[in-house]
């Protein structure tokens, strides 16, 4: 019974706090940054459900718009074909059509999983990449969707229903959370780890991958519901593999396999790059600079983590690189504001918004390949204590 | 033969493999290999490196399909069949070039395994009921259980990777043990142990048999190892088998003393 009690009180509190941050939100925030509260949620649920499959269960899907695009399209079809003949109101509609979307795009989860039982690593990520322009090309060229034009869905949300967006996300952290805690969990670690011992020991790693599959892509198609009813339009160009590289980014910047690690970069990815958005003159004396800082940066780090042994000097000597190449920044972009045509030349936010996933994941790569938080979780009692 | 292994031989086997053969290519990895296993054996399967020791392994756990010849536990034909569902039947198995699920720490390695025969569904264990986390309980208690068998229970949380070979070894024994076989096959398990560890596994395996009930098969190049302690044994040389029999024949089979080119055997 207790535990009944504990379950309800941790699902009100869950939904409280959703409430919470709309209205907080809501009373707040200026729109702008209501829109990025909304689509953190989104990534959140994007980057976790992309955790499932790749790094959790260790398939190399990388075409995880596609799943986004279906829900999306499968949700902002339905309303727009059966809403104006139904009773139910929007606030109800809504999270239904969500769960259309999810089914819908679980179904493609399933079609896409079928030849991940037979292909391994870069020819995974080649189908799974593929499928996702099929279904960007295919959808282009549909006419009942708006083909290349894109289609208006009607009705969308009076005002952003922000705490919808937090409760999906909410739900998908704690799906995969309670998968972890639990025996059937460790099963899709053991198929990440090795196939054959997995399946020597009685693992049905074919049942696995395909339930990785047909889960992560249902929590996609889901926000893709939501994203279809919020932005009350949809056209391809939503759709394309950048979104596909952002959501893979997150997973790997935050440590493949690791569910905050996924939470954290996406809510770094998907609001820091936006601000940039606002900034109409960055100098290329800034740039250079900058370039030449980072390259500077990771080579102390990789110095300090290949030649310092001693924790206490290593203390000083990583956040020491860091604040030297920020340092050398500032300074550098003073110097080379002298260069003529350095202090002239200026671009404009948004277009170095991709230069910026790049360059992230190249220096990740370099000084920390296991991600931000390599497999491992915050704040978790789990499996991997020995006391009950 | 004396009585009692003609009782032994009228009591059901646990393990038949009958012409038992495959090829890769041009070569007979295993060729016509016939023998069987009685429910309670410690049973040898030894031979020069290459002989076709592990591809029998291969065979029986379903990793490789025979080309010719059958296998078949109790009753049931194992040909064809995939290797979880064999080892859900009954059969577990280690691996020569350890294969531990690396990142994960020793609990949750048996932790896996021993989770095959739950019953609780997936559904439950994504909403975390209390059916799900009271059997992920007995299942964990059960793993640790089996841990201090292998004498493991102090690096139960330990990163399996980041254990010493030996203890490696015991893992892989231990996990193999939680999906709870009927057969147990160890592929050289005391490979890179020193004569007090391999001594002690010695000790291990046959409380394994005694208390535990399990038939073992065992390949191991270790003689000592195997002389003292498998009743029956079957010599392989390139994938053909040469010899069957106790440890006594066959240490002084003239053909086994052949194949190992003069080795004490
Ligand atoms: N998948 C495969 N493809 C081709 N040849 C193989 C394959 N697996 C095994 N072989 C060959 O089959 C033969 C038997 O190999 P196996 O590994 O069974 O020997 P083994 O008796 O276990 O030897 P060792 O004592 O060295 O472990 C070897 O010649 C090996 O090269
Ligand atoms: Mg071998």
């Amino acid at each position: 019974m207790s535990f009944w009690i504990r379950r309800l009180a941790s699902i009100a509190l869950a939904v409280g706090g959703c409430f919470l941050i709309d209205w907080f939100a809501k009373e707040n925030l200026k729109d702008f940054i209501v829109r990025l509260v909304v689509l953190a949620a989104l990534y959140i649920t994007l980057a976790v459900s992309l955790n499932l499959i790749n790094g959790i269960t260790g398939q190399f899907s990388i075409g995880h718009a596609a799943f986004y695009q279906v829900g999306a399209y499968a949700a902002g079809l339905a309303t727009v074909t059966f809403y104006k003949s139904q009773p139910l109101g929007l606030a109800l509609w809504i999270p239904l059509m969500m769960l259309v979307g999810g089914v819908t795009a679980s179904v493609a989860g399933l079609v896409v999983g079928l030849p991940s039982l037979r292909l391994r690593g870069d020819y995974l990520a080649i189908v799974t990449l593929g499928f996702g322009e099929i279904i960007r090309i295919v959808t282009q060229n549909l006419k009942v969707v708006g083909a290349a034009s894109g289609m208006a869905v009607e009705p969308k949300m009076s005002t952003p229903m922000i705490w919808l967006a937090w409760l999906l996300a909410i739900t998908s952290i704690a799906v995969c959370r309670n998968l972890l805690q639990t025996a059937h969990g460790l099963g899709f670690l053991a198929v990440r780890e090795d196939e054959i011992a997995s399946s020597a020991m009685g693992v049905n790693v074919t049942r696995t991958k395909v339930a990785a599959f047909v889960l992560g892509s249902a929590f996609a198609g889901m926000a893709g519901g939501f994203l279809a009813h919020y932005e009350g339009f949809l056209i391809p160009t939503m759709f394309t593999m950048d979104v596909s590289f952002i959501i893979l980014t997150m997973v790997v910047l935050g440590g493949s396999g690791s569910v905050t690690g996924s939470v954290i970069a996406a809510i770094l990815l998907s609001t820091l790059p936006e601000f940039l958005r606002d900034i109409q003159q960055i100098s290329m004396a800034g740039l250079v600079a900058a370039a030449i800082s980072i390259i500077a940066g990771v080579v102390a780090v990789r110095y300090v983590s290949q030649h310092v042994h001693t924790p206490s000097t290593r203390r000083i000597a990583y956040p020491g690189a860091i604040i030297g190449s920020i340092i050398l920044t500032v300074v550098l972009s003073k110097v080379l504001a002298f260069i003529p045509t350095l202090a002239n030349a200026s671009t404009d936010g948004s277009r170095i918004r991709l230069v910026i996933f790049a360059v992230t994941l190249v220096v990740l790569m370099l000084v920390r390949p296991q991600g931000l938080l390599g497999h491992r979780e915050f704040g978790w009692g789990s499996l991997r204590r020995s006391e009950a | 033969m004396g009585l009692a292994e003609e009782v032994r031989g009228l009591s059901q086997a646990v393990l038949t493999l009958d012409k038992a053969t495959i090829r890769f290519g041009g070569l007979f990895a295993v060729r016509d290999v016939s023998f069987s296993i009685q429910s309670g054996d410690l049973f040898g399967l030894i031979g020069p490196n290459g002989a076709g020791k592990t591809t029998c392994f291969n065979l029986i756990t379903g990793v490789y399909k025979p080309t010719a010849g059958v296998v078949k536990f109790g009753d049931t034909v194992l040909n064809g069949q995939a290797p979880n569902r064999i080892c859900e039947m009954g059969i577990a198995r280690t691996f020569q070039n350890i294969r531990l699920f690396s990142s994960m720490s020793a609990l949750e390695n048996v932790v896996v395994a021993g989770s095959l025969r739950q019953k609780s569904s997936f559904i439950s264990a994504l909403s975390y009921l209390p059916s799900a986390i009271k059997e992920t309980g007995e299942i964990r208690a059960r793993a640790l259980e089996l841990l201090k068998v292998m004498d493991l229970e102090d690096i139960a949380d330990v990163r399996s990777c980041d254990l010493p070979y030996g203890k490696q070894r015991r893992l892989e024994i231990a996990r193999a043990m939680a999906t709870d076989p009927t057969l147990l096959l160890l592929d050289e398990p005391a490979a890179g142990m020193n004569p007090q560890e391999s001594e002690q596994l010695m000790r291990t395996v046959r409380r394994i048999r005694d208390e535990f009930g399990k038939t073992v098969l065992l390949i191991e190049h270790d003689m000592k190892f195997v002389m003292n302690l498998c009743e029956r044994i079957v010599v392989l040389d390139h994938g053909v088998e040469i010899a069957s029999g106790g440890p006594a024949e066959i240490r002084n089979n003239p053909k086994v003393i052949e194949a190992y080119l003069g080795e004490a055997v």
